[in-house]
């Protein structure tokens, strides 16, 4: 688990585009939305697409994201448990 | 007044205004849903023209080979050579300045550039060979301004007749699909599965469409045939983001204000309706709910043409224009076709049902990607 | 007719960044030569210590408009949080969005690897760099994007006294990036007494777009 979450702050960073930022800035108990990183819309559309590039994980509603991005670490659990890759 | 002296619309449910006109007024719908088209995994509902219909109209066309026209250029070229005629006047003029709205022109050649030249996918290029093909050596003004395109090209045409010698001023609004538009709006989650449902409480989002459309303008004082001419328009950015609209409907409701502020005793009593954009995504039609209700316009008469070409892209805002003055003309306004059950942020008056008019005004409003808004206020220009 | 004033202007090429006529950066030759839009662009926006996490998002385009807006502000004291509803923003090129259209292109590219990215999709609508202006110096008049073979001076500035009719201030310019090479001139236009400022024509548009430092 913790090796996926590590696995997931180093992308999120990579297709976010997140620069300014290392993967020790990311608290993975955090909000991704609405708190420090500053994460919008489109970020969010971007880490559906990042999940199925790299998890094999297609999520047909965006609105799912809603719960699955609420930190890194919910994130890694939904992965863990959906991956197909 | 400025007004429009020729039009046309070329679009899956006709090649000029008045087959168009026919077919709305029918209630036809140009949306159809597609499965493995452009090599796209997942389906979707868009309203696509029908390329042999096209090819053998231009064929019909002189000078067709000029060059290889491009789709986009071709739907441009017999969509400009149908409003001008019913202009009557000649494109090749030194006093016609063609603009052309469109967001992505001849993007799908990226894909595969065939046999046209690097330079083929820039917008000024195939607006250079459009006005070249009926001869016109002013060099053209390109708008691109992703939704609000049209409408944004509409906001030229005072200060170039006005202003910078122009005597005519033909904005040809055009935009064709491929996989690359459509991809791009299905990894926005934007498109929806099924026919859009233009400010529905169940609605899920937006449909693509194919088009050409065209207003030829000239300045007169006495027209010999019932027209419409352009009171006002305005744009403004609401500086908030660059693909979500304002919650507050900031820069929409200034458009609004502005128009309305142009000249004095305008009133929204006189407005007949007002042409949304009505994409029918959740935020789109919100906002618009939202900058209506802070006009006090609730009451006011809104319709969506989406669910009968739906979203043309840099085309939306000169077609929907043309339809709108048909509209205007006739006292009928058109229902929003695909919408049963209006359901917005705030209350507005939907037009489920046709309805008769006898006002003189109209506005067309529309908003976009990058923040962008814009209104334009149109009138009634009666023959004497 | 006002009369309209450059209040203050920038330029950011291939090999340097100025402002108003004076050089403040210049490339070193030294640089990969694959990727120097992308170094360039990168290496401008620390070196003018500009502080904005949305920079890192942007194409680059946008990257470049952005940045030579940011010059052009701060010289004239206006990077603040104040809404200013007068300011029009008009920008002009010849490849409209088409460098991140390409970038766009290769997500979709082939069946095997289609993975289509929203937010780089999101910047392939030529407008977008006009938007980000506007939301960075929060700017609510008109915005318009335009797209021209060359850049023309004649073309630019007669926009800009259009849009200069109802707006107080005009800010935006050349936002040329393609293939590689980025071309920038911004220039924020508005009526000024001050005798030392230039007067905003056609000519004074060109001289300033042709002078090398």
């Amino acid at each position: 688990m913790d090796q996926l979450i590590e696995e997931l702050k180093k992308e999120i960073i990579e297709v976010l585009n997140l620069e300014d930022k290392k993967p020790e800035d990311i608290d993975e108990n955090a909000p991704l939305f609405g708190g420090e990183t500053g994460l919008d819309s489109i970020d969010a559309l971007e880490l559906i697409v990042m999940m199925e590039k790299n998890y094999g994980i297609k999520l047909q509603n965006a609105a799912e994201g809603k719960e699955i991005f609420k930190s890194v670490r919910t994130m890694a659990e939904y992965i863990k448990e959906h991956r197909t890759k | 007044m400025i007004c429009s002296i020729g039009d046309n619309i070329l679009s899956p449910l006709g090649f000029t205004s008045a087959e168009n006109w026919n077919a709305v007024c029918s209630g036809h719908s140009a949306l159809k849903r597609y499965s493995d088209h452009f090599d796209l995994p997942e389906p979707f509902c868009a309203s696509l023209l029908d390329w042999e219909k096209v090819e053998e109209k231009f064929a019909q066309l002189p000078n067709n080979h000029l060059e290889n026209y491009t789709r986009l250029e071709k739907i441009s070229i017999l969509s400009a050579a149908d409003a001008f005629q019913k202009a009557g006047i000649n494109p090749a003029a030194e006093d016609v300045l063609f603009v052309l709205s469109t967001t992505k022109g001849n993007v799908e050649l990226l894909q595969d550039l065939h046999d046209y030249e690097p330079s083929r996918p820039y917008l000024w290029r195939s607006a250079q060979l459009i006005s070249r093909y009926f001869g016109n050596a002013n060099e053209p003004i390109v708008v691109s301004n992703a939704c609000i395109s049209g409408c944004a090209a509409l906001h030229l045409v005072k200060p170039l007749l006005q202003k910078h010698g122009f005597r005519y001023v033909a904005v040809i609004g055009a935009d064709v699909l491929s996989k690359f538009i459509i991809s791009g709006f299905q990894s926005f989650k934007a498109l929806s599965p099924d026919f859009c449902r233009p400010f529905d409480a169940d609605r899920t989002g937006l449909n693509l469409g194919e088009a050409a459309a065209t207003i030829i303008f000239t300045e007169m004082a006495e027209t010999k045939r019932n027209t419409i001419g352009i009171v006002a328009s305005a744009l403004c950015n609401d500086a908030n983001h660059i693909s979500a609209p304002s919650r507050t409907a900031e820069g929409l409701l200034k458009t609004l204000r502005s128009v309305m502020a142009a000249e004095k005793n305008l009133s929204a009593s006189d407005i007949a309706f007002v042409n949304a954009h009505g994409t029918a995504t959740r935020y789109n039609d919100d906002m618009e709910s939202v900058a209506l209700d802070r006009m006090g316009w609730n009451k006011l008469t809104v319709n969506s043409l989406k669910g009968y070409f739906g979203h043309t892209l840099g085309a939306a805002g000169v077609l929907e224009t043309v339809i709108s003055s048909h509209e205007l003309l006739n006292g009928q306004i058109l229902p929003t076709i695909g919408t049963q059950n209006p359901g917005t942020a705030a209350e507005i008056h939907v037009a489920l049902q046709p309805e008769k008019t006898d006002k003189p005004l109209f506005v067309k409003m529309i908003s976009g990607f990058g923040g962008s808004n814009a209104a334009v206020l149109f009138t009634k220009f009666l023959a004497v | 007719m006002k009369n309209l004033k450059i209040l203050s202007y920038s330029r950011i090429t291939d090999d340097f960044v100025s402002l108003n006529g004076d050089l403040i950066l210049r490339r070193s030759a030294s640089d990969e030569p694959n990727n120097v839009a992308r170094h360039w662009l990168s290496e401008i926006y620390s070196k003018i210590g500009m502080e904005y996490p949305k920079f890192f998002k942007m194409d680059l385009l946008c990257k470049a408009g952005t940045m030579a807006a940011e010059l052009v502000m701060r010289s004239l004291n206006m990077v603040n949080d104040e809404v200013k509803e007068n300011w029009a923003v008009l920008c002009f090129n010849a490849a409209g969005s088409l460098d991140d259209d390409r970038t766009y292109q290769q997500t979709i590219q082939t069946k095997e690897n289609f993975f289509p990215s929203p937010a780089v999709f999101v910047y392939t609508l030529a407008n977008i760099v006009s938007g980000e202006i506007a939301i960075r110096h929060h700017l609510r008049g008109e915005s318009s994007c335009f797209v021209l073979e060359d850049f023309s001076a004649p073309v630019i500035s007669r926009a800009f006294e259009d849009a200069l009719d109802t707006a107080d201030f005009g800010l935006g310019g050349w936002i040329e990036f393609d293939k590689g090479h980025c071309d920038v001139l911004i220039c924020a236009v508005g009526t000024g007494n001050q005798a030392e400022l230039t007067d905003f024509s056609a000519e004074n548009l060109n001289s300033i777009y042709q002078k090398k430092y």
